[in-house]
C-alpha cells in the first residue's frame, strides 16, 4: 500500500493541474460561445485574397 | 429544391418579376432582388468573403440600400455613451446585431469587420447576438465600423456602456468556475471516503485511516468555502432581512456537516463527511448554473434593440425643409418629423401629409393595417406599410402611449402575488423544526449523559440534514428546466412551473399568438367566368410588382410563375393596375377594382373592365398547432378564453374556428388587466399567452406568462416562459411536463419527510452511529435526485419540427 503515498499526492497534483487549466481556459473566453467556433473550421483560415475565395467557392459549389 | 420563383441569392426572397438585378459574384451571374442585396454580396465577395453563401445555414436579412442608418453615430454625444476608451489609442464598444441568423453570419462580420482599418478585435456570439469591437479612433470610426455592417446587411446598435461589463458574462464564468469546483471536489472526496467505506470492512490501519480522513478534508475544503459561497451569501441576505430563504438551511447544513467532520479528523473519533457534503454542494450548484443558463438565454433573447439603443427620427428643418438625423430622444413637441415607408413613428404625433397605412398589431392587436387620413393620431412604435408620411410630434418620452404602457407593466409586476416556492415554505418549517429537536436533544442528554450529548446531537444534525428536503425541489425544478429547454421552452422564473401546473384558466391573445404574425390567402372565390387558379395566378403576377405586405401575401400564395404583368401602376391606398397577357386587370379595394359605388371590405378583388373576376379573400391563418394545443388544454380541464385587442368580427371569426366560447375584442391594455383581475377575484390562476407589446401588462399581472419569441420584446420581458422556436405545441409539453415535476416534487418531499421522521428520533435517542447517518443521508439524497431524472422521459406529446434548416447550397436554390 505504500504506492498510495507516491500516487495520491500525484493524483492531487493533476487535479490542481487541471483545475487551474480550467480556470485558464474559462478567464480567456474558451466557454464564452460554444456554437459559433464549431463552424470556423469548414471556413478557410486566413482571409483569402479575392481570386482564391471565389475558385473555392466554385469548386466546392461543384461538389455539391 | 428548384423552385419556381427566382429567389434572391442573397436573401432567398422572391424576385418581383419586373425586378432583373444580375450581378457577377464568386465566379457566376447571381440574381437579386434588389439593389442592397446585390450590394451587400458584392461588396461580401469584393471582400473575398463569397464562402460565407457556402457555409450559411439560413438566408442573410434582406439588405437596405439604405446604409445612412450609421450616420447618427457621427453625434459625439451619442458616441460618448456607448463608446469605453480603454487607453492606447484603442476604444471598445459592445454592439447588438440584428440579423445574425447561424455561424455563417458570424464568420461574415468578423471577417469584413477585421478587413476594415483601424480594426483591432471583433468577437462576435451568435447565441447572444453580439459583438465586442476594439478599434483605433485615430483611423476609424465607429459610425463608419457601422456602415460597413449596413453593407453587409446587418442592423448593428451599440449597447450602452455599462453593458461592456458585462455582468452576465462575469456571473457565467464564475458559475462555471464553482461548479467544476465543486465536481472534481466530489469525486475526489467520494473516492477517499469509498476507500473509508471499504476499510471499515477489511479493518484499515489507523495511519491510512487518518491520512483518507486528511485528505477528505483537503478536497473538501475549497468545495465548501469556494463553490458554496452563494449558499452562504444568500443565507446572510435572507438573515439580514428576517427571513429563512432555502439558502439558510442548505448553508447551514454545508457548515455544520463540514465542521463536524473537520472536528472528527482532527480528533480521529466519531465519521467524516466529506463526501457528502461536496456532492450535495454540487447538485445544488448544478441546478443554479442550469437556472442561471435558461435566464441568460432568454435574456439574449429579449435584449431588445428598441429598449437599448436610441430610435431614430428624421426631422423637418423648418427653415429649409431639407432632414437631418436626430436620436428620438432629442425630438421636441411639435416639430415635424418625416417617416419613409418601412419606417417607424418616432413619437406620438399627428399626420400632416395626406394619407398612410400603418400596421400597429404590436401595440393593439389589430390584425390588420390602419388606414389613417391628414390629422388623425399616429402612435410611436407603429411602423408605416405605405409612406412616406410626415407626422408633426404631439408628446414624447415618457407621455407617449408606448411609454404608458411601459408604466403598466411595472406597476402590474409589482403587484403580482408571487406564491412562495412550495418548497421554501416546507424547508422553513422543517429547520425550525429541526433545530429545536437538536437544542433539545442536547439538552436532554446533557441532563442524562454529558458525554454522549456532542454525538447525538451531531447526529440529529446529520441525519436530518436537510439534504433532501433541500434538494428534493431543486432537483426537479433543474430537471424539468433542462427538459423544457429541449422542447423550446425557455422558462425564466422557476416559480412558473408550479404555477403552470396549478391553472386553470388560459387567456390568449389572438393577433399573433393563435393565428401568424402575416396575413395568408384563404380560398380564392371566382366567378363564372374564370377558373380561381388562373384568377390567382394573374393576381399574383400583378402583385409580385409589390412590397405592399398584402401583395406579398397574394405573391407567395402560389407557385405559378407563368404569368408576367406588364405596365404596372401601383395606386396608393387602392392597389395595382396592370396588363397580363395583353388584357388590363386591376387588383385592391373593391372600391378601387370595381369603382366608387362597390363596398370596400376586407377582401381583395381582381376585376378588369367588364367587372369582378375574383375575390381573395386575405384572412389571418391560425398557427400550426394552435387547434390541438386549444383541444388538449381544454381536454385537461381548463377554462379557455381569448382577450384580442382586435376588432370583433375579427375575433369572433377566430374564436369559431378553435371553439371558444369566451371571447373579447378591442381590449386596451388596461381593459386586459382589469379583466384578469377579475378573474383572479374569483379564485382563478390563470396562465396569460401572449405576444405583443398590448399584451405586455396583462402578461406581467398574470400567474404565469407566456411569450412567443418572435413577439414584442417587452412582452418577453414581461414573461416567466417564453416558446422559442414559435412552436405553440410545446405549451402543452410544457404543461404536461409542469405537472409531471410538481408529482415527483411533492414524491420527494414526502420521501424526505418519511426519511426524517423514521431517522431522527432514533439519532436523538444515540441508537444511530455516524457512519449509518452518512449513509442514510446520501441515500436519502440520492433517492431524491434519481427520482427527479424521471422528469420528461416520456416521448414528447406532438411531434418535434427540425429546428436546424439544411445547410443552404444557392445553387441549387437558383
Amino acid at each position: 500500500m505504500n504506492i498510495l503515498v507516491l500516487l495520491i499526492p500525484l493524483s492531487l497534483l493533476f487535479l490542481v493541474g487541471a483545475g487551474i487549466a480550467f480556470f485558464w481556459a474559462v478567464d480567456h473566453d474558451q466557454f464564452d460561445d460554444m456554437e459559433t467556433p464549431r463552424l470556423m473550421p469548414l471556413a478557410d483560415v486566413n482571409p483569402p485574397a479575392h481570386a482564391q475565395a471565389s475558385s473555392d467557392a466554385e469548386q466546392t459549389d461543384e461538389k455539391t | 429544391m428548384n423552385d419556381a420563383i427566382a429567389r434572391c441569392w442573397h436573401c432567398a426572397e422572391a424576385i418581383p418579376a419586373n425586378v432583373h438585378v444580375q450581378v457577377e459574384v464568386a465566379g457566376g451571374a447571381h440574381s437579386f432582388c434588389c439593389n442592397g442585396c446585390a450590394a451587400a454580396a458584392q461588396w461580401i465577395d469584393g471582400l473575398g468573403l463569397a464562402d460565407y453563401y457556402r457555409l450559411r445555414n439560413a438566408p442573410a436579412a434582406r439588405a437596405s440600400a439604405d446604409t445612412r442608418v450609421a450616420d447618427i453615430w457621427q453625434r459625439a454625444e451619442l458616441v460618448r455613451e456607448v463608446v469605453r476608451d480603454i487607453g492606447e489609442d484603442r476604444c471598445e464598444a459592445m454592439l447588438a446585431i440584428d440579423g445574425v441568423r447561424c455561424a455563417a453570419c458570424v464568420w461574415l462580420i468578423e471577417r469584413a469587420l477585421g478587413a476594415e482599418r483601424g480594426v483591432e478585435t471583433i468577437q462576435v456570439n451568435a447565441s447572444s447576438r453580439r459583438a465586442r469591437i476594439v478599434w483605433n479612433p485615430q483611423t476609424t470610426s465607429l459610425a463608419a465600423l457601422l456602415g460597413a455592417l449596413a453593407r453587409a446587411g446587418y442592423t448593428a446598435l451599440p449597447l450602452s456602456a455599462p453593458a461592456l461589463d458585462d455582468a452576465r458574462r462575469r456571473e457565467a464564468r464564475t458559475a462555471m468556475k464553482r461548479l467544476v469546483v465543486a465536481g472534481f471536489g466530489a469525486m475526489q472526496a467520494m473516492m477517499y471516503a469509498s476507500a473509508l467505506y471499504f476499510g471499515a470492512v477489511e479493518h484499515m490501519d489507523a495511519t491510512t485511516r487518518a491520512g483518507l480522513r486528511w485528505l477528505g478534508l483537503l478536497v473538501a475544503t475549497p468545495v465548501v468555502f469556494y463553490a458554496a459561497q452563494p449558499f452562504f451569501v444568500g443565507a446572510w441576505r435572507a438573515l439580514r432581512a428576517h427571513t429563512l430563504a432555502m439558502d439558510v438551511p442548505v448553508a447551514l447544513a454545508v457548515l455544520a456537516v463540514y465542521f463536524a467532520s473537520v472536528y472528527a479528523a482532527l480528533h480521529g473519533r466519531g465519521e467524516v463527511y466529506f463526501d457528502s457534503v461536496s456532492m450535495f454542494v454540487f447538485f445544488l450548484l448544478a441546478g443554479r448554473y442550469l437556472e442561471m443558463r435558461a435566464r441568460h438565454r432568454a435574456g439574449d433573447l429579449t435584449d431588445s434593440l428598441a429598449r437599448l439603443a436610441p430610435t431614430q427620427a428624421e426631422r423637418v428643418r423648418e427653415n429649409d425643409g431639407t432632414l437631418e438625423r436626430v436620436a428620438a430622444a432629442e425630438l421636441l413637441v411639435g416639430d415635424l418629423v418625416h417617416v419613409a415607408e418601412g419606417g417607424i413613428v418616432p413619437a406620438d404625433g399627428v399626420l400632416e401629409s395626406a394619407r398612410c397605412r400603418v400596421d400597429e398589431a404590436l401595440l393593439s392587436g389589430e390584425s390588420s393595417p390602419q388606414r389613417k387620413l391628414s390629422g388623425e393620431e399616429m402612435i410611436a412604435g407603429s411602423v408605416l406599410l405605405e409612406g412616406p408620411a410626415r407626422v408633426r410630434v404631439r408628446r414624447v418620452g415618457a407621455a407617449t402611449m408606448l411609454a404608458g404602457i411601459l408604466r403598466l407593466v411595472a406597476r402590474a409586476q409589482a403587484e403580482r402575488p408571487r406564491l412562495a416556492c412550495a418548497g421554501d415554505r416546507a424547508v422553513k418549517h422543517f429547520v425550525v423544526r429541526v433545530l429545536a429537536l437538536a437544542a433539545l436533544c442536547a439538552l436532554g442528554w446533557l441532563w442524562v449523559d454529558p458525554t454522549r450529548a456532542f454525538d447525538a446531537t451531531l447526529a440529529v444534525l446529520v441525519v436530518s440534514c436537510p439534504c433532501a428536503f433541500a434538494l428534493a425541489v431543486p432537483a426537479a425544478i433543474t430537471q424539468a428546466l433542462a427538459a423544457l429547454a429541449r422542447r423550446d421552452v425557455l422558462v425564466v422564473h422557476p416559480d412558473a412551473i408550479e404555477n403552470l401546473a396549478g391553472a386553470t384558466h388560459v387567456v390568449f391573445d389572438k393577433t399573433g399568438t393563435l393565428t401568424e404574425p402575416r396575413l395568408a390567402l384563404g380560398d380564392v372565390v371566382a366567378e363564372p367566368r374564370m377558373c380561381a387558379q388562373r384568377a390567382l395566378a394573374i393576381a399574383s403576377a400583378l402583385a409580385r410588382q409589390s412590397r405592399h405586405p398584402l401583395a406579398i401575401a397574394i405573391a407567395t400564395a402560389t407557385d405559378d410563375t407563368r404569368c408576367h404583368a406588364e405596365q404596372v401602376v401601383a395606386s396608393v391606398g387602392g392597389g395595382l393596375a396592370g396588363n397580363v397577357d395583353g388584357h388590363r386587370y386591376r387588383l385592391g379595394r373593391a372600391r378601387f377594382a370595381l369603382g366608387e359605388e362597390a363596398i370596400d371590405d376586407d377582401a381583395v378583388v381582381l376585376a378588369d373592365d367588364s367587372g369582378l373576376l375574383a375575390r381573395l379573400p386575405l384572412t389571418e391563418r391560425l398557427r400550426p398547432g394552435a387547434r390541438e394545443v386549444v383541444a388538449s388544454l381544454r381536454a385537461q380541464g381548463l377554462h379557455i378564453a381569448i382577450v384580442s385587442g382586435d376588432a370583433p368580427t375579427k375575433v369572433r371569426a377566430i374564436a369559431e374556428q378553435l371553439d371558444i366560447a369566451d371571447w373579447h375584442a378591442r381590449q386596451l391594455p388596461a381593459d386586459k388587466l382589469a379583466r384578469l383581475h377579475s378573474l383572479r377575484a374569483t379564485g382563478a390562476r390563470v396562465v396569460m399567452i401572449g405576444d405583443g407589446i398590448n399584451d405586455a401588462p396583462v402578461l406581467a399581472g398574470a400567474d404565469v406568462a407566456v411569450a412567443m419569441a418572435g413577439g414584442a420584446d417587452i412582452a418577453q420581458t414581461a414573461s416567466d416562459v417564453v416558446l422559442a422556436g414559435d412552436r405553440f405545441d410545446a405549451l402543452t409539453n410544457a404543461r404536461a411536463i409542469a405537472i409531471e415535476t410538481l408529482a415527483v416534487l411533492r414524491q420527494n418531499q414526502r420521501w424526505a419527510l418519511f426519511y426524517n421522521l423514521a431517522a431522527v428520533p432514533l439519532a436523538a435517542l444515540g441508537f444511530v452511529p455516524g457512519w449509518l447517518a452518512a449513509i442514510g443521508m446520501s441515500a436519502s439524497s440520492l433517492v431524491v435526485v434519481i427520482n427527479a431524472l424521471r422528469i420528461g422521459r416520456q416521448p414528447e406529446f406532438a411531434h418535434a419540427a427540425p429546428t436546424v434548416l439544411p445547410l443552404h447550397s444557392p445553387r441549387n436554390a437558383t
